[in-house]
């Protein structure tokens, strides 16, 4: 697992010659650190971090805060209809992405969104998957809590904030890791979307190094190593949290 | 005093007269598919455009690569909010047609006679050249002077030569050196095979399939008999010749600078020469992208600002300096006879043969489904050169799919 991991890292510090030899060389003879220079002019990547960065945190904020709201009404509340609901939610998961590109794209367009940070975050405030996963979590949490709480006054928005977010932290943490690498990774809505560069971010940047008669490796490997430092950094921070929540989501 | 109000009277006019000769400015949206080798290039022309029309501003915008372009042009296109310009493959623009703004017709006839007798008919729709052609590339054959010191001229002299280059040097049982080298996915590559041995996707009024008729079976027996003598890699060729693993193989000009970069890198020579002839001709496909101006959206003054700029990218100095830099062929005749090419071509021999190439080359075929065609035809070829069908095989499910295709 580790090896294309190490083959990222040490090509990007490689020349273009190096890149293909056979048999491999694993380690370059001369450490190149210019290609990092070299790949960070080609396109405006300072730029496209920020935009990641602010793009990843807006819509994994925004995202917390609508998933958490709805599955705890799926998951503790009662009201007319909730089955047939939470199924047409569910079923919304089974349409293929690239089938609504186009649709999604009109309507981004006749709301005036278009190449505007609007149209890079509000439709990914919210997450059916988000939704179904933090609903299993919640559903573990015995009602008996909320009726002791209730006993003492506390409200069910209070509740919700106070004792069952705390409570679900590791389920929490998981769906905002996945939102953040999804945003992060976000490569063909933000093309689709924008025509600014001001507007783009880094895996649009990453295809500045392909075309369609080759590639410069040791480039985009140097992006490539660039881009997934702050994933990295993330996921150090949050790995025990990530598979509390995997792992306590799959137990009844 | 009469005299100083007739000055002033006649300077009013003569300014409102410039007033109204100046152009208004006006600012269009160009999306390519350039990446960051190309795209310097690209921004400097289209500079050098904006200096001569001062009153234009092009924004220059990336798109990705060609399929994630089209997939923006075609979702523009649906909410009607296309760009000014684009660049599109033949079969994208054929269903565009009717949402485009003819390019021929604001061109002299000397403009349209000078661009290359093969790209004329595939950017011509009922008559009218709808779309200029602009990043064009020919498939060659790329071959190591070392190894191969006579280029083959044939079919036969391509697979005999490949045979005998197919060698385990060191005895081990493993071929250490292939003779070829051949991308699966690849069907630019049985096409020209195909046109070669004189076959057809379809006949000329489009009813029925033709490729399964005896000259497109060939071919595919052609390439199969390859296989052996193949090194076979999804990946870009030009990431294998530099490991000394294969003789020649056949490729897109546009590749060159990576190909030769790769070879010379490892200290391999390689060098050009034109596509082996097969029973019929030694015609080679033609590949790239052409112009179009889009009627959807766009003011007259955008609509005419851009066929300006399509018309000023095939100028003979511009088609030459985007040809120099980016790696592609001059698109119109009197480019070739520019002082610029012939030096360049003085100093870079290789040149000379993806020239003649080019003026022999074939183009895509502009039906509505052709993109889809396309793509069965590469998936047909790459189940034989993977071995997971025969080429006759290959060639009935291949039928049934075009014929699927083309009914629909």
């Amino acid at each position: 697992m580790l090896l294309p991991f190490f083959w990222m890292v040490t090509t990007s510090f490689k020349s273009s010659f190096e890149v293909m030899q056979m048999p491999p060389q694993w380690i370059p003879s001369t450490w190149l650190w210019s290609n990092y220079a070299k790949a960070w002019s080609v396109a405006p990547f300072a730029q496209y971090f920020f935009n990641s960065f602010f793009m990843a945190i807006t819509t994994t904020v925004g995202e917390v805060i609508t998933t958490v709201m709805a599955a705890y009404a799926f998951a503790k509340m009662k009201f007319f209809g909730k089955g047939a609901l939470f199924a047409v939610l569910l079923a919304t998961l089974m349409i293929p992405g690239q089938m609504l590109l186009i649709p999604n794209y009109v309507t981004i367009n006749r709301l005036g969104w278009f190449d505007k940070y609007e149209a890079l975050i509000i439709p990914w405030l919210a997450s059916v998957f988000g939704i179904f996963l933090l609903r299993q979590f919640f559903r573990s949490i015995p009602d008996e809590l909320m009726d002791a709480a209730r006993i003492d006054g506390c409200s069910r928005f209070r509740f919700l904030w106070r004792i069952v977010v705390p409570l679900s932290k590791p389920a929490i943490m998981t769906v905002a890791l996945l939102k953040f690498l999804g945003s992060w990774n976000s490569f063909q809505w933000v093309l689709l979307m924008t025509n600014r560069e001001s507007m783009r971010t880094v895996p649009v940047g990453l295809m500045s190094f392909r075309s369609e008669v080759g590639t410069a490796y040791e480039l985009l490997m140097a992006a490539a190593v660039l881009a997934i430092i702050p994933v990295l950094v993330l996921f150090f921070f949050t790995q025990k949290q990530f598979i509390q929540g995997v792992a306590r989501t799959g137990i009844k | 005093m009469l005299r100083k109000g007739i000055l002033l009277g006649l300077i009013g006019l003569l300014l409102a007269g410039v007033g109204a000769f100046a152009q208004e400015p006006v600012t269009i949206e160009f999306w390519h598919s350039m990446s960051s080798g190309h795209q310097p290039h690209l921004v400097a022309l289209v500079d050098k455009f904006m200096a001569e029309y001062p009153y234009i501003t092009v924004n220059l915008t990336y798109q990705g690569g060609y399929g994630d372009t089209e997939d923006k042009v075609e979702a523009s296109v649906v909410a009607g909010t296309p760009p000014t310009m684009v660049q599109l493959y033949e079969n994208v623009i054929t269903p565009l047609v009717e949402v485009l703004y003819p390019i021929g017709p604001h061109m002299t006839a000397e403009e349209q006679a000078d661009i290359l007798d093969g790209l004329v008919e595939n950017n011509t729709f009922d008559g009218v050249l709808v779309s200029v052609p602009w990043n064009k590339s020919i498939m060659v054959l790329y071959y190591r002077p070392d190894l191969v010191p006579t280029p083959p001229t044939t079919w036969e002299e391509f697979l005999a030569v490949s045979a005998a280059l197919t060698v385990d040097v060191d005895g081990d049982g493993v071929i250490d050196r292939y003779g070829t080298g051949l991308r699966p996915y690849n069907p630019e590559l049985y096409l020209n095979y195909l046109v070669q041995n004189g076959g057809t996707i379809l006949n000329d009024d489009w009813s029925a399939v033709t490729i399964g008729d005896q000259p497109g079976l060939e071919a595919m027996q052609y390439a199969e008999s390859l296989v052996p003598y193949s090194y076979i890699s999804s990946g870009y060729l030009s990431d294998v010749i530099g490991q000394d693993l294969l003789a020649m193989f056949v490729d897109t000009s546009a590749g060159y600078y990576y190909n030769v970069k790769a070879a010379t890198d490892n200290g391999l020579p390689l060098t050009v020469a034109v596509v082996p002839a097969g029973p019929v001709n030694a015609k080679s496909a033609i590949q790239g992208t052409n112009l179009v101006v889009f009627d959807m959206g766009q003011t007259q003054a955008q609509k005419d600002a851009g066929v300006l700029l399509a018309k000023f990218l095939i100028r003979p100095e511009n088609t030459v300096a985007w040809s120099l830099r980016g790696g592609y062929l001059p698109v119109v005749k009197s480019a070739y006879e520019t002082q610029e090419w012939l030096d360049y071509l003085a100093a870079n021999p290789d040149y000379v043969v993806m020239s003649e190439a080019m003026v022999d080359g074939f183009a895509q075929i502009l039906h509505p489904n052709y993109g889809l065609m396309r793509g069965v035809i590469g998936s047909a070829f790459e189940e034989v050169i993977l071995g997971a069908s025969t080429a006759a095989e290959a060639m009935a499910n291949l039928v049934l799919d075009l014929t699927d295709l083309l009914d629909e």
